[in-house]
Parts: C-alpha cells; sequence; structure tokens
C-alpha cells in the first residue's frame, strides 16, 4: 500500500469512535488497549517461536507501576509511562537471564510459573494494595507546557490509545525488517543456521523477550487510567488466553493479525455476549480450535477460497 | 506447632503433591507430551467427586471412581481433539492448545456448579487420631497409601514392564515405532487418558483437604512443575522423591515463615534448581 493511503487510513480511524457511536466508544478504547498487550507477545510467539506465558506479568506491572506512582508519588503520566515501561523491562530481564538457556516446555512452564507465584504476591502483598489493588488513579494527564492533553472518559482517551497502537504498529512493523527482528526468525526456524552464521542465540532470545515486555506495558499503562483501578485481577488467566488467541486466531508474523484478532474477540465479547462463562468457553474454544484445525489462522483459511474464486491464471 | 507436627504434615503434603504431579510426570517421561490444563483437569476432578458424593448421594469410593472415569475421558477428548499436532510433535501449539482446554474447563465448570465454594466431605476424613503430637485424619493415610501404591505400579509398568518400553519408544521416535508396528496413536490417547486419570484420582483424594472452587488448580500446577523439574524431568522414581521432598519444604516454610507465600517459595526452589542444573533439565532427557 503507498504511504499516503496509509497516512490517510491511519487520519480516518481517529473519527472512528464519531461514526460508530457513542455505545462503541469504550470497546474501541480496550480494543486498541488489548491489542496492543498481545502485539508484545506476538513478536515472542510469532517471531521468536516461544510461548511466553508470562506476558500477564508484563502487562500487569505496566498498570501496577503506573498506579503506584500516580497515587503514592503523584507522577503525571509521562513519569508513570517511563516507570511502567522500565519496570516491565527489568522483570523481563530478570525472568530472561533465568530462562536464557531454557528451551520450549520449560521455558514456557517457568514463564507460566512466574505469573501464578505474582499473582499470588499481589493478592498478599501489601504494599501493591493486597487483595484490594489500588484505587483512585488520577486523571490521564499528558499535559507539556501550555499544551493541555488530558483525557477524562473513555472518547478523549481514544485519540491516546489509538496513537499508542499506532506506535505500536510501527514498532512491530520496524522490528519485523531490523537486524534483530530477521535473526530472531531465523533462530526459531533455524537454530543450526544461526549459529553457524555467528548468531548468539541466547542473546537473541534474551532482546527479543525484553523488548517485549515493554510493549506489553505499555497497555498496561493505558488500562490503569482507562479504569482508574489496577488490582490482582489483571494476572487472571483470561488475559493469557486473550492475548494468545488474538495473535493466532487471524494468522501468525501478520501486522494486524492481533488487532483483528482483538477486535473480533472483544466484538464478540462486548455486543454479542452470552454471558461470562460461555464468552470463557468460546475464547478457549475458537483458541483450540484455530490451532488444531486452521493452523494458517482465519487468513490462511480463507486464503485457498480467494484462489478458487479468481480465474486461473494462464501461463 | 513444633517441628515433628510439621514434619509430619510435610510428609502428608508431600505424597499428596506426587500424586497430584504423577499424570505430567509420564506424559513427559513417556510420551514427551505435555498438559498446561493440569490445574483445571484437578478441579474438575475435585468437582466430580464433590458432584457424585454431595448432589448424587454416591458413597465416596464410587465418587473416586466416577472422578477418575470423567478424568480419563477428558484426557482423551484432549488428545483427540490435538492428535494432529501430538503426530507433528508440534510441542508449541500443544502448550497453547492445553492452555486454551484449561479456560474452556474453567468457564464450563463455572456454568455447572457456580460460583459458591464446595466442601468434599469424605467418611475418612472425619477419622481423625493423634500422631506425635499432630492431628491427622484417616484420610491423609489414604492420600499417603495410594501415593505409594500408584507409584510402586507405575514403576513396575513404566520403567520394567513392556507397556512402558513401547510406550517409551513412540516418545523416543513416533515415525521409527509406526515403523515397527506400534499404533501410535492408541499411544498417545492412553498416555494422555492416563494424565487425566491420575489427576482426577489425586483431586478425589486430597480436595476434601481445602474447599473446592472454579479458580483452584494453578497452587497445583506450580507443584506439579517444580515435582516434575526438580525430580528430574520424567522419572517416576525421582518425582516421587521431590513431591515428598517439596511438601515437608512447604510444611515447615508455611508453619515457620509464611503460609500466605509457599507457592512463591516453590517457585523459588524451581528457579533455584533451574539455575543450579539447567542444562540436564532444558534438555528434558534427564532419565531414560
Amino acid at each position: 500500500m503507498p504511504a499516503f493511503l496509509l497516512a490517510a487510513a491511519a487520519i480516518l480511524g481517529l473519527f472512528l469512535p464519531q461514526w460508530l457511536g457513542g455505545a462503541a466508544t469504550s470497546a474501541l478504547v480496550v480494543i486498541a488497549i488489548f491489542a496492543i498487550m498481545a502485539y508484545g507477545l506476538d513478536i515472542v510467539l510469532s517471531d521468536l517461536g516461544e510461548v511466553s506465558l508470562a506476558h500477564t506479568v508484563f502487562f500487569a506491572t505496566g498498570a501496577y507501576a503506573t498506579g503506584l506512582l500516580a497515587t503514592r508519588t503523584g507522577f503525571g503520566a509521562w513519569g508513570t509511562l517511563l516507570g511502567a515501561m522500565l519496570a516491565a523491562a527489568v522483570i523481563a530481564l530478570l525472568l530472561g537471564l533465568l530462562t536464557l538457556r531454557l528451551r520450549e516446555f520449560v521455558f514456557s512452564l517457568v514463564t507460566y510459573a512466574a505469573a501464578v507465584v505474582a499473582a499470588a504476591v499481589a493478592h498478599n502483598w501489601n504494599f501493591l494494595g493486597g487483595s484490594d489493588g489500588i484505587v483512585g488513579i488520577p486523571t490521564f494527564d499528558l499535559s507539556l507546557g501550555p499544551l493541555v492533553l488530558v483525557a477524562r472518559n473513555d472518547a478523549e482517551l481514544w485519540p491516546y490509545a489509538y496513537a499508542a497502537l499506532l506506535l505500536v504498529l510501527w514498532f512491530v512493523a520496524r522490528f519485523r525488517r531490523s537486524r534483530l527482528g530477521l535473526v530472531a526468525v531465523m533462530a526459531h526456524l533455524n537454530p543450526r543456521l544461526a549459529t553457524m552464521s555467528g548468531v548468539d542465540i541466547a542473546r537473541t532470545r534474551l532482546a527479543v523477550f525484553v523488548l517485549s515486555a515493554p510493549v506489553t506495558a505499555l497497555a498496561g499503562w493505558l488500562y490503569a487510567y482507562q479504569r482508574a483501578y489496577v488490582g490482582p485481577d489483571l494476572f487472571e488467566s483470561y488475559f493469557l488466553v486473550l492475548m494468545l488467541t488474538a495473535v493466532v486466531l487471524v494468522g501468525k508474523r501478520l501486522l494486524p493479525g492481533p488487532l483483528l484478532g482483538m477486535a473480533l474477540v472483544l466484538g464478540q465479547e462486548k455486543f454479542l455476549s452470552f454471558g461470562g462463562d460461555v464468552d470463557a468457553i468460546i475464547l478457549g474454544l475458537a483458541l483450540i480450535l484455530v490451532l488444531c484445525f486452521v493452523p494458517g489462522g482465519l487468513v490462511g483459511a480463507i486464503r485457498p477460497l480467494l484462489r478458487r474464486l479468481r480465474p486461473a491464471p494462464t501461463h | 506447632m513444633n517441628l515433628v507436627q510439621q514434619l509430619i504434615n510435610g510428609l502428608i503434603l508431600g505424597h499428596a503433591y506426587a500424586l497430584i504431579a504423577i499424570g505430567w510426570t509420564v506424559l513427559l517421561g513417556v510420551a514427551r507430551l505435555v498438559n498446561f490444563g493440569h490445574g483445571q483437569m484437578y478441579m474438575i476432578g475435585a468437582f466430580m467427586a464433590w458432584w457424585a458424593t454431595a448432589p448424587l448421594g454416591l458413597p465416596y469410593p464410587v465418587a473416586v471412581l466416577v472422578a477418575v472415569a470423567a478424568g480419563a475421558l477428558l484426557g482423551l477428548l484432549v488428545q483427540a481433539v490435538m492428535l494432529r499436532l501430538t503426530l507433528e510433535q508440534n510441542l508449541v501449539s500443544i502448550m497453547i492448545v492445553t492452555l486454551g482446554f484449561g479456560h474452556v474447563l474453567r468457564g464450563a465448570a463455572s456454568l455447572a456448579f457456580g460460583g459458591t465454594p464446595q466442601v468434599l466431605e469424605t467418611p475418612p476424613s472425619l477419622i481423625e487420631f493423634e500422631l506425635a503430637g499432630a492431628w491427622i485424619t484417616a484420610q491423609d493415610l489414604l492420600i499417603v497409601a495410594a501415593a505409594i501404591l500408584v507409584f510402586a505400579l507405575l514403576r513396575g509398568v513404566v520403567e520394567r514392564g513392556r507397556l512402558g518400553r513401547t510406550a517409551r519408544m513412540v516418545a523416543e521416535d513416533p515415525k521409527l515405532a509406526q515403523l515397527a508396528g506400534i499404533d501410535v496413536t492408541r499411544v498417545y490417547l492412553a498416555v494422555f487418558a492416563f494424565e487425566g486419570a491420575a489427576v482426577a484420582l489425586a483431586a478425589a483424594l486430597v480436595a476434601p483437604r481445602t474447599p473446592i472452587l472454579t479458580s483452584i488448580g494453578f497452587e497445583e500446577v506450580i507443584v506439579t512443575f517444580v515435582v516434575v523439574v526438580l525430580g528430574g524431568i520424567g522419572s517416576v522414581a525421582g518425582s516421587y522423591l521431590a513431591g515428598v521432598g517439596l511438601g515437608l519444604f512447604t510444611a515447615l516454610f508455611g508453619g515457620f515463615v509464611s503460609p500466605a507465600y509457599t507457592t512463591a517459595a516453590s517457585f523459588a526452589v524451581l528457579t533455584a534448581v533451574l539455575v543450579l542444573r539447567p542444562g540436564g533439565l532444558a534438555a528434558g532427557r534427564a532419565v531414560r
């Protein structure tokens, strides 16, 4: 797509809430936030080929850092943004160093265990608000000098969530074309070739893992302001299954994939809900069925149909 | 509580842990498979046992059988759905799919059993007696006896018997095993049915100790991970020792340091093991 078309589409997206009406606004904001969350996991799962189950921790870390800094030290949104991303990167670095030499399921097992333990800690540690969490997070305020940038409700938050989403899309696209992104894919698909080409696989994995954490933490930062509350429910396995489903539903290594996947899942939950329990079953089933029967994702399933519709090329 | 009491407590807890983890041990050691829905299968097993005793009024031994049968069916179902992934040895997708199954099971359990905590009351848990100052129940003894029995049986079957040899051959090289005339699909289905049945048995025996909620199962997963990794991935005897060791550690930590952070402490143990011997564990071939 030519650059100007992309730019035009990007600008049009800003007015989506006006077109879709008031009810859609909060859904759009949440889709943008959770899509950002999924993109962090996307580069680990799709490019590196590892299943990190600790991304809920990075999401919650972003939200908790925001909540703590905003309510206890009076940091503004810029300060909490920096704090959220930094805190997630530090935790990712520690977890990454710990799992540096672990592969496949042992890596996933440790990241999963880390997520469960983090949830237990958040429930019990008074410093983090315990089971009550942190309430009274102030209004989102990114004002710079005379420039007033405040968001008091979902409609006002949309431009910021949308801008953050575009930024993350740009970042993931750039990452995929960067040396690190290419090396990550090589280390995933052909580790022997990567080693022979002088690639330090362990370092590559660590770099991608640490890089992915602040992306997911960015979503946590926005979510803390959107809900004005941070609590241990952020560690719920719901978020993990949500992220995984968004990443695999439409098709792996497809730039708009996680965004579209998240829009499909949350669209169902917001506008076609059958109650929390049935929605949980639907979400889990979507994840299972796609991986077991449509490994290429929805795009992979549609592609052969499209090809059949098109007339066969003449040679 | 004094040290002796905590030690007795730890021994009981340890046998419970070993029993909870045995399905994963076999899954991993025999078929090189994993199941991240293990905790939710434990939860379903506990609810099935409760459902069979309280609303249906069946005697406890029958309820245990009901739970075990349900667990085996569930295991079969999971494996039947993801059979293609198993045959491809696509561990990445298997991990995510089993996690998805866990999520579905939780949703289904909330739908079927609601949000009220239930208590599985069994006749043996009412029989109490004192042992060196610690109060233990017949249920506790049942757990210990069941764990020892299951591990002894498995050691005979998996590590010495012909069945175990066949399954290990499948784990080592599924394609070669198929050429040798082994029905690989059946082995995978059987191993997963065993995983489901074993965790349900553990749930039916251990769950009377705590309230049953649809949100339980996460602690059991951590316990399973620690036992499997600590015991040397896939080793039956190692798992037993690791389970008992972890039980003693948890009881002592919970009794003398902090009961709220026992899961975190188990994770610290896991971390320490992985840092100390990452090579041998990462390969996943500690014991053959």
